[in-house]
């Protein structure tokens, strides 16, 4: 059992007219088995959520705490939080040519787990997550999301989530981009980590669409920069019907706050 | 490759130029090549200024010493082997010293710079490596600097007809060496000459390769430099027949204040031949400096040419400097391909930051992220010996200033 708490969290980020504020007093708590459904509009904050937990340099931490079993994650580096059990599946899967899938997933695996996994039992758990995800042997030759379609870079993820075993994972519009079939696919991963580790989730998106996939015990509307509603996954129903505009700041509109 | 009784003799007639019309038949216009000077003499050539095209990018006070006739050190030590230490019988390779206009010294083209003509002028005989039978393991030449005094090497590779071989030419040491290399490979032979350049950061080396490629054959030529103060290697190649194949591979890693230039000249001067020049360099820290020029000339007697030369450069930290240029002369519409690509890229903060993010520490991804931006290069080598040879190479040069740890996790890999 294992409990992510963010507390009050303010974050920033640098832009040509200065200093932008996105994050504005966030406050969270998620424990072990939980799966929480971040919606909310287009530039609400909710992208910069997920990196700003996962340590990406682009955002700067002004105030606030996340707690992992107590430990705060926003002091660490990004690999020392994946270490805490952290793990954000991104929604642009980043493209390192010249780097094997399976190099990568390897040394990733060595690195969290703090030795190298014995090869057999590692080939044999490599090939079969890979066959759950419908996904080609011969991925693991190709360099890390070089060339991949859409769907097979959310698949990628997936593959790593249920072979990193993480505590807590942030997906970050895991479901963008994929046709009905690659969801079911990419979400029976999701689920299937949770039953096997206990995984506590955060998944951030627009759409109700894979939360008949993924059910959510709790739900949250994110808004200019903090939660504003939480509920359970009848807000998620109210959300398809009457749409984000009652969350936002007066005068704006879905449009503008993406500005 | 040959089918005999299959095959078919290209036979090439000029028309001739109309003077009045020049635009005609614009393959009869004067090309660059008629114009560039060839040359045993260092009279011939004129003082090089960054004003002159072939060394608008090169430091040339830093290697002013090389553009004047000088008494080499002799100091210079090189040793033959084959790579694994086994016995090298003459029947198989011939090595020996000769007066260095005594052939095959002195035969493949002449010197076409200032530096590469007073290296000849300067040299006092030449090292012949003459390959009669197939190599089961790579020779190596072992070229080991000995010190700051002005040393010329004359150093002719020959292949016999039908031969495969490999060869691996390593420099190390302390060094300040004008380098002359001629490669001339036979028929239907099929080699690969590996150039390693490993100097200490305050060795200047200046070398011109002259290579003859032969009818039907295929030639690997790859350089990887790795460290010296300023280091320039000029690179001339043609064919010698049709259907020749040429790949020229090249790899370099810059620090602060080097000078690494590599300039590959590649003639198409016979039909249907192939050549692939592909050189990739990672530069790190304040005045790290690179050039690399890729010259193709595609003459009116090569139709069927396919050719294509790429460059790319991988700013690892910011105030290094990667000039890059490729140019293409053709002279001949009848050809199958001529590309070329060329790019200079900062280090990924993304790629860093995605690798970090599934636990991999900054130092160990950034080694990730350079080794898989040499990796398939190197592996295009294809020789096992060699290739795990430069992969150690480099994971040496990366692992430079790193903890014992680190070293030890990176030499592991």
């Amino acid at each position: 059992m294992a409990t992510l708490e963010i507390k009050d969290l303010y974050a920033s980020v640098e832009t040509k007219e200065g200093r932008k504020q996105i994050l504005k007093g966030v406050n969270l708590t998620v424990n072990s088995n939980e799966t929480h459904a971040i919606m909310g509009p287009n530039g609400s904050g909710k992208s910069t959520l997920a990196y700003t937990l996962a340590g990406h340099p682009k955002y700067q931490v002004d105030s606030g705490v996340a707690l992992l079993d107590g430990e705060d994650i926003l002091t660490m580096t990004p690999d020392e939080r994946a270490k805490a059990g952290l793990f954000l599946a991104m929604q642009y899967p980043v493209e390192v040519p010249g780097v094997s899938m399976t190099n990568f997933l390897r040394t990733a695996k060595t690195e969290i787990d703090g030795k190298a996994p014995a090869i057999r039992q590692w080939t044999k758990d490599l090939s079969g997550a890979m066959k759950k995800l419908r996904m080609d042997a011969k991925f693991a030759q190709r360099s890390v999301n070089e060339g991949f379609s859409g769907g097979e870079k959310k698949r990628a993820e997936v593959l790593q989530l249920e072979l990193l075993k993480p505590k807590f994972a942030v997906l970050d519009e895991t479901d963008s981009g994929l046709d009905v079939d690659a969801l079911r696919i990419v979400s029976e991963g999701v689920n299937r980590a949770k039953e096997n580790t206990g995984l506590g989730i955060m998944m951030v998106t627009h759409y109700t669409r894979i939360l008949k996939y993924i059910k959510p015990d709790i739900v949250h509307v994110f808004a200019d920069g903090h939660f504003v509603k939480t509920g359970g996954p009848e807000l998620a129903d109210e959300l398809e019907e009457s749409g984000y505009d009652r969350y936002l700041p007066e005068g704006a509109n879905s449009e503008s706050a993406l500005a | 490759m040959s089918e005999s009784g299959n095959m078919t003799e290209h036979e090439v007639t000029m028309p001739k130029a109309d003077p009045n019309d020049p635009y005609a038949l614009p393959a009869l216009m004067p090309s660059s090549a008629d114009r560039a000077p060839r040359s045993f003499s260092p009279d011939a050539f004129k003082m090089p200024t960054r004003r002159q095209e072939d060394w608008r990018f090169t430091p040339v006070d830093r290697i002013e010493e090389f553009f004047q006739l000088f008494e080499a050190s002799g100091a210079t030590k090189v040793t033959v082997s084959s790579i694994d230490g086994s016995a090298l019988s003459d029947s198989q390779v011939d090595v020996r010293r000769v007066a260095k206009d005594v052939a095959p010294s002195g035969t493949v083209s002449k010197p076409n710079d200032r530096a590469s003509s007073v290296e000849w002028a300067s040299a006092k005989d030449a090292l012949v490596v003459q390959i009669h039978q197939d190599t089961e393991v790579p020779v190596l030449i072992t070229v080991t600097g000995g010190g700051l005094d002005l040393d010329a090497l004359h150093l002719v590779i020959e292949v016999d007809d039908r031969v495969h071989a490999d060869v691996v030419i390593e420099h190390q040491g302390q060094a300040r060496l004008a380098e002359g290399v001629e490669i001339t490979t036979g028929e239907q032979s099929h080699v690969s000459t590996t150039f390693i350049h490993e100097w200490t950061h305050d060795s200047k080396h200046v070398g011109n390769h002259r290579i003859h490629v032969g009818k039907e054959a295929s030639l690997r030529h790859s350089v990887v430099t790795l460290s010296g103060d300023v280091v320039r290697i000029r690179m001339d190649q043609d064919f010698g027949g049709a259907q020749g194949d040429l790949n020229m591979l090249g790899i370099y890693f810059v620090d602060p204040g080097e000078h690494m230039e590599h300039r590959t000249m590649v003639v198409h001067n016979h039909p249907e031949c192939k050549s692939r020049v592909v050189y990739k360099g990672a530069l790190e820290g304040k005045n790290a400096h690179s050039t690399w020029v890729g010259n193709a000339m595609i003459l009116p007697t090569a139709p069927g040419t396919d050719s294509y030369e790429l460059n790319r450069n991988l700013v690892l930290t910011p105030g290094a400097v990667a000039d890059s240029e490729p140019n293409l002369e053709i002279e001949n519409g009848n050809i199958i391909g001529a590309g070329h690509a060329s790019s200079v890229g900062r280090f990924d903060d993304e790629e860093l930051f995605y690798l970090q993010s599934r636990g991999v520490p900054e130092a160990e991804a950034r080694k990730l992220v350079v080794r898989g931006f040499f990796g398939e290069l190197v592996e295009e080598i294809g020789i096992p010996s060699i290739s795990g040879h430069l992969m150690a190479t480099i994971d040496r040069r990366l692992a430079k200033g790193e903890t014992e740890d680190m070293q030890h996790v990176l030499e592991g890999n």
